[in-house]
């Protein structure tokens, strides 16, 4: 077909079929293509035997861009020497375990906007968790809470009700005074991020339940926003079989030009000039936002639809090839339809992303009844096309057709090849000189910024609205931190949804394989603390530039590490996301693998927390307690870079997390907390610290093959360890649930007093403190 | 004699740049309309009042700008406009 | 049965918690959109209770409350001074109380007003609190001592002047003060009083005893497995029973 498209003046044509290499090499850094691409693209246009339009170059370079197609991620890995080291991270690492697993609750993965696994009968439980860091590190507060605004219509765009969401949060160190040039210092970046999510979540009303801050010196030029979201579906209402024919109806904001470009500009690196950045800002409106809550439950509910999509990077364009390639078909849209909130040209219009928008297929028949839900709840809507049998992606303008490309072209851009560089993880410990107050460094833990209390933090977000959070992310009335938030979604049901996070970036610096691991051991231990059980997982890598070959073997590494766990615990991969390319002057991102596990609890009732409840219970350590002290927080506080990373020992976390599951569906677990950042002691100081009790407690049982050392035994960071508070009288019960699990165990001593006293491997006491001193030394706020 | 530094009263304006989504506008817009006021437009901004210490007009400006890039405002989206009324 | 009215706006977030608040209570809750209402679809008479929930109507632009009450202002007054006057309890939550405030339902004494101003701390604030009964009014009965979250940025009750404030006191129309766990008076101490409310005001109640504002979320605090082991049992059925029993006399 040789047909020329016809061009209105607002149309430009791009010279591709006369483009030398010079040309091309021109036009492919425009559009943010490669080369490679840009040649592909080239050879396609070639076959229509035209130019392209500018709207069609702009939609391709969106279509094609790593936030969209994660090219990465599906593309070719080899070593130094040509190698073949991995074709398709994504299919051999992730998705194979999901597959491998098999997991009968598994409805829906790595495929949709979000996850979905089965609750109860008949219900879904979607999740989805997203990064926002380049728009929250040139606008801290509208980038968060755009953040937020995003993954919750992904959620909506699986049908399901926005539940609950997380938020994970990785900034510079507060204290930072280094020349930091252009960036904006890390505690304004906080402020902004903290206030942004509070914003958005408390004005769409839905509770802010879960999440994690972590402060390193590798997020100073690249601050990390994890926005994550939680949806609840009835299975039958998942409409996802859109037609040809079917009317596209565009709901929401008007399309203006903020935010163009957005998910090129996601894709590349910070240059550390902020102003030149401007128009990809994006503005947030919770309110409309909300009203797109309340149409889509409508929708769903009436069973209007026939597919619903969200416009998140790329906007239309991205959104319609999307659900025109779910159909297996084409798509038209008349460019001139789009509610605009200003005049613009056709391709801003296809790749805008204002925010609080979504794309929905509707037989034609329906598309009256959605127009006056829109009218109901005051929202705007227009007809903007349809779907059609061509397989291509049609658009016009002033009744011209300003694109025509095939979708199947749009969404399979050529497979990239990436360079990897082995490197040999060598790990040693120098050991530390052994402190003269073990007390003292207990406090000084106590306060540091990745330890201390987020209470100041937390209690900005409604973690209560919809009234359903069970267990919340604060133990009240002291403010403890609970290790996973529990929501009761259902009137009629007792089940609740159990919501954990596991992070462990810092120990990428030594091995991100082992990063990876304990990341993943970290969520499913949290969820397991409050009493979740048969879970689900997610994972999303933020890294720097794939094209350094050095990041991209840590990249392999830690999806490995993925496969290996996933597999180990059976525990599927539902969805993902990877942000790549977190560079700035001051250097890559740390690789920081967030994992996010959804489990199930049977009766919220049951729910364990974290403080300390009744005099005379006794205290156990499940678990083994090693030499593991690399990258741990009491290394870090002391600048020492060495020592050996925690490793998981998936056959004995197993039997930990077993007994401690069959313990509390006993009832004899009346407090359990995960033992993390900040060892045993921190551990122990925060059940104390989140009651009104206290607790004595030795060392000199607690499993392990340490070194007679009390900082070592108290601050090492192995995984695979909780401690738990049994029922007085139910030690007999509870050490043969451990004994039955095959799970490592050890009783530490009792409820007792009201204060935090503990006795050192050879019999002194060498921790006696007060909750005053505890919960100062823990509030000291920092940042 | 060196100048003294004295107070100089800042009122300082911050504006969602032109062509951003101006939600609280668009809202206090809406309500005055239902109230029935015969509304063309609204918009929704910020004002801050600031008495600084410094030696010149000139510098209070300068300073006044300067406080609108670290802190008042965020170039990406908005605009300050400065006001010194001694 | 008694029908009690569920008033929503775009940014109303509490409705459903809300409904089901008032259907635990022992009555039927129908969410209404105040669109339904201005179009006449609706008509707040054939409800005999009328609830504001929490959330925030028009994303608190403005002021909290202040368009929501604009809105209703301008083309429901009519329908609200009626309902108002057939003496049918209107309960504001949260963000329905800073509407009541804005609409001049309450205080509702002569001479006075109010405001709900930011927070002395200047930041939301969601955390559980310790009320105490201090005064009377139709909308409350419960325990003298009680444990209830908040969830706001503008709670700071303020009155145009001191003496309102002791006006409303000795009337007994302060229902709910923040207090300390041992229920002694919080007296502007924070976290106790979370927000910097004068007189520690938490709830307050029109002379009419029909109408009442409460900066708490009752609706948070039905269930054994919403409220924290240590500030159990849950105090908040207790504000949508009296409620109930106001409205049954319309019946």
């Amino acid at each position: 077909m040789s047909r020329r498209l016809t061009r209105p003046a607002d149309v430009g044509e791009i010279d591709l079929l006369g483009a030398g290499m010079e040309e091309l090499t021109g036009i492919a850094s425009a559009f943010g293509l490669s080369l490679k691409e840009a040649e592909v693209v080239k050879g396609y246009f070639v076959g229509l035997g035209r130019n392209p339009t500018d709207v069609e170059l702009h939609a391709i370079s969106q279509l094609w861009s790593e936030h969209c197609r994660h090219k990465t991620f599906r593309g070719i890995v080899m070593d130094e020497d040509g190698k073949g080291i991995v074709d398709d991270i994504l299919s051999s690492y992730i998705a194979r375990a999901t597959e491998k697993i098999g997991a009968p609750w598994v409805v829906s993965f790595l495929e949709d906007d979000a996850g979905v696994v089965r609750f109860v009968d008949g219900y879904g439980v979607a999740v989805k968790v997203e990064t926002h860091n380049h728009p929250s590190a040139i606008d801290p507060f509208g980038g968060a809470a755009t953040g937020i605004g995003g993954v919750i219509r992904d959620v909506l765009a699986v049908w399901a009700d926005p539940i609950a969401l997380v938020d994970v949060l990785c900034f510079g160190p507060p204290d930072i005074h280094q020349e930091i040039g252009e960036f904006l210092h890390p505690r304004r970046i906080a402020r902004g991020v903290v206030d942004g999510i509070g914003y958005y979540g408390n004005n769409v009303g839905i509770p802010t339940v879960a999440g994690a801050v972590c402060f390193d010196e590798g997020y100073v030029g690249n601050v990390v926003v994890y926005a994550g979201c939680l949806g609840l579906l009835p299975l039958d209402r998942y409409a996802r079989n859109p037609r040809s024919g079917d009317a596209l109806v565009l709901i929401g904001n008007r399309t203006g030009r903020d935010g163009m470009g957005g998910a090129s500009f996601a894709s590349s690196s910070l240059s550390g000039k902020v102003e030149e950045l401007r128009p990809a800002v994006q503005i947030p409106d919770p309110i409309e936002e909300e009203k797109l809550l309340r149409f889509v439950s409508k929708v769903r509910d009436e069973g209007l639809a026939s597919a619903i999509t969200d416009l998140g990077g790329g906007g239309l364009a991205v959104a319609a090839a999307e659900i025109a390639g779910r159909a297996s078909s084409g798509c038209f849209l008349d460019l001139d339809a789009v509610h605009v909130r200003e005049e613009m040209k056709p391709w801003e219009i296809l790749v805008s992303e204002s925010q609080e928008r979504m794309l929905l297929a509707a037989p034609s028949g329906n598309l009256d009844r959605v127009m006056d839900l829109a009218e109901e709840e005051e929202l705007e809507a227009s007809r903007i096309g349809s779907l059609t049998g061509t397989g291509i992606f049609e658009a016009s303008h002033e009744e011209a057709t300003v694109m025509g490309i095939s979708v199947e072209f749009l969404l399979h851009p050529p497979k990239s090849v990436k360079v990897a560089r082995r490197r040999r993880v060598r790990e040693f410990d120098l050991g530390m000189p052994e402190p003269t107050s073990v007390e003292g460094a207990l406090l000084e833990l106590l306060s540091s910024p990745n330890v201390s209390s987020r209470e100041s933090l937390i209690r900005t977000y409604d973690f209560e609205v919809r009234g359903n959070t069970a267990v919340k992310p604060l133990e009240e009335p002291f403010g403890g931190p609970n290790d996973a938030a529990v929501i009761k979604p259902l009137d009629e049901r007792r089940e609740g949804i159990v919501i954990s996070v596991g992070l462990k970036p810092r120990y990428s610096r030594i091995s991100p394989y082992w990063m990876a691991a304990s990341s993943i051991e970290e969520s499913l231990r949290n969820n397991v603390a409050v009493g979740g059980r048969r879970m689900a997982i997610l994972d999303n890598f933020v890294w720097g530039s794939p094209e350094d070959p050095d990041n991209m073997w840590s990249l392999v590494e830690a999806a490995r590490a993925c496969h290996d766990l996933a597999m180990a615990f059976g525990t599927p991969f539902i969805s993902g996301k990877d942000s790549l390319y977190n560079e700035s002057p001051l250097g890559p991102v740390l690789p920081t693998l967030l994992i996010t596990a959804v489990g199930l609890i049977p009766d919220v009732e049951k729910s364990v927390t974290v403080s300390l409840k009744n005099k005379g219970d006794s205290i156990y350590v499940l678990g083994t307690t090693r030499k593991e002290l690399g990258g741990s927080e009491y290394y870090a506080l002391r600048g020492a870079g060495w020592g050996h990373v925690p490793k998981v020992k998936p056959d004995e976390s197993k039997a930990v997390m077993d007994c401690l599951t069959a313990a509390i569906d006993d009832g004899i677990v009346m407090a359990a907390h995960d033992v993390s950042d900040g060892g045993l002691g921190v551990a122990l100081a925060e059940m104390v610290l989140s009651s009104g009790l206290g607790m004595e407690v030795s060392l000199r049982s607690v499993p392990g093959d340490l070194v007679k050392r009390d900082d070592y035994l108290l601050f090492s960071e192995s995984n695979g360890r909780f401690i738990v508070e049994v029922e007085m009288g139910s030690e007999g019960r509870f050490e043969e649930i451990a004994d039955e699990k095959g799970c490592t165990y050890a009783r530490m001593g009792r409820v007792r007093g009201d204060r935090l006293q503990v006795e050192g491997y050879d019999g002194r006491t060498i921790i006696d403190l007060g909750h005053e001193e505890l919960r100062d030394a823990w509030r000291r706020e920092q940042w | 004699m060196a100048p003294r530094s004295q107070g100089y009263k800042l009122k300082i304006e911050v504006w969602l740049k032109e062509g951003l989504v101006d939600a609280e506008g668009k809202t206090l817009e809406e309500a005055l309309v239902d109230l029935g006021f015969p509304i063309e437009s609204a918009k929704a901004g910020r004002v801050y009042e600031i008495i600084l210490n410094v030696e010149s007009r000139e510098e209070a400006g300068e300073e006044a700008e300067r406080m609108c890039d670290k802190l008042l405002a965020n170039p990406v989206k908005d605009r300050c406009v400065v006001d010194i009324i001694e | 049965m008694v029908r009690v009215a569920v008033l929503r706006v775009p940014g109303t977030n509490c409705d459903r918690e809300t409904a089901r608040a008032i259907e635990e209570a022992g009555a039927e809750a129908f969410v209404l959109h105040v669109g339904q209402l201005e179009r006449g679809e609706e008509d707040l008479m054939n409800y005999h209770g009328l609830v504001i929930p929490g959330g925030f109507s028009y994303g608190d632009r403005i002021r909290a409350g202040a368009v929501l009450a604009a809105r209703l202002g301008s083309k429901l007054d009519e329908q609200i001074e009626e309902f108002a006057a057939s003496n049918r309890p209107i309960l504001g939550i949260c963000n329905g109380f800073q509407v009541l405030v804005e609409l001049g339902l309450l205080p509702g004494f002569e001479g006075c007003r109010a405001a709900l101003a930011p927070n002395e701390s200047a930041h939301f604030e969601c955390r559980w609190v310790w009320l105490k009964k201090t005064g009377s009014c139709d909308l409350a009965i419960g325990p003298p001592l009680q444990a209830m979250p908040i969830a706001h940025s503008e709670g700071r009750l303020v009155f145009s002047s001191p003496s309102c404030l002791e006006k409303a006191g000795s009337a007994g129309l302060i229902v709910y003060r923040y207090a300390k766990p041992d229920g002694s008076s919080a007296d502007g101490e924070y976290p106790y009083n979370p927000n910097g409310s004068q007189g520690d005001v938490a709830a307050l109640c029109n002379p009419s005893r029909m109408i009442m504002g409460i900066m708490p979320h009752p609706e948070r605090a039905i269930y054994n497995w919403q409220t924290p082991l240590r500030l159990r049992p849950p105090a908040g059925l207790g504000i949508f029973r009296a409620l109930i029993s106001a409205a049954e006399r319309s019946l």
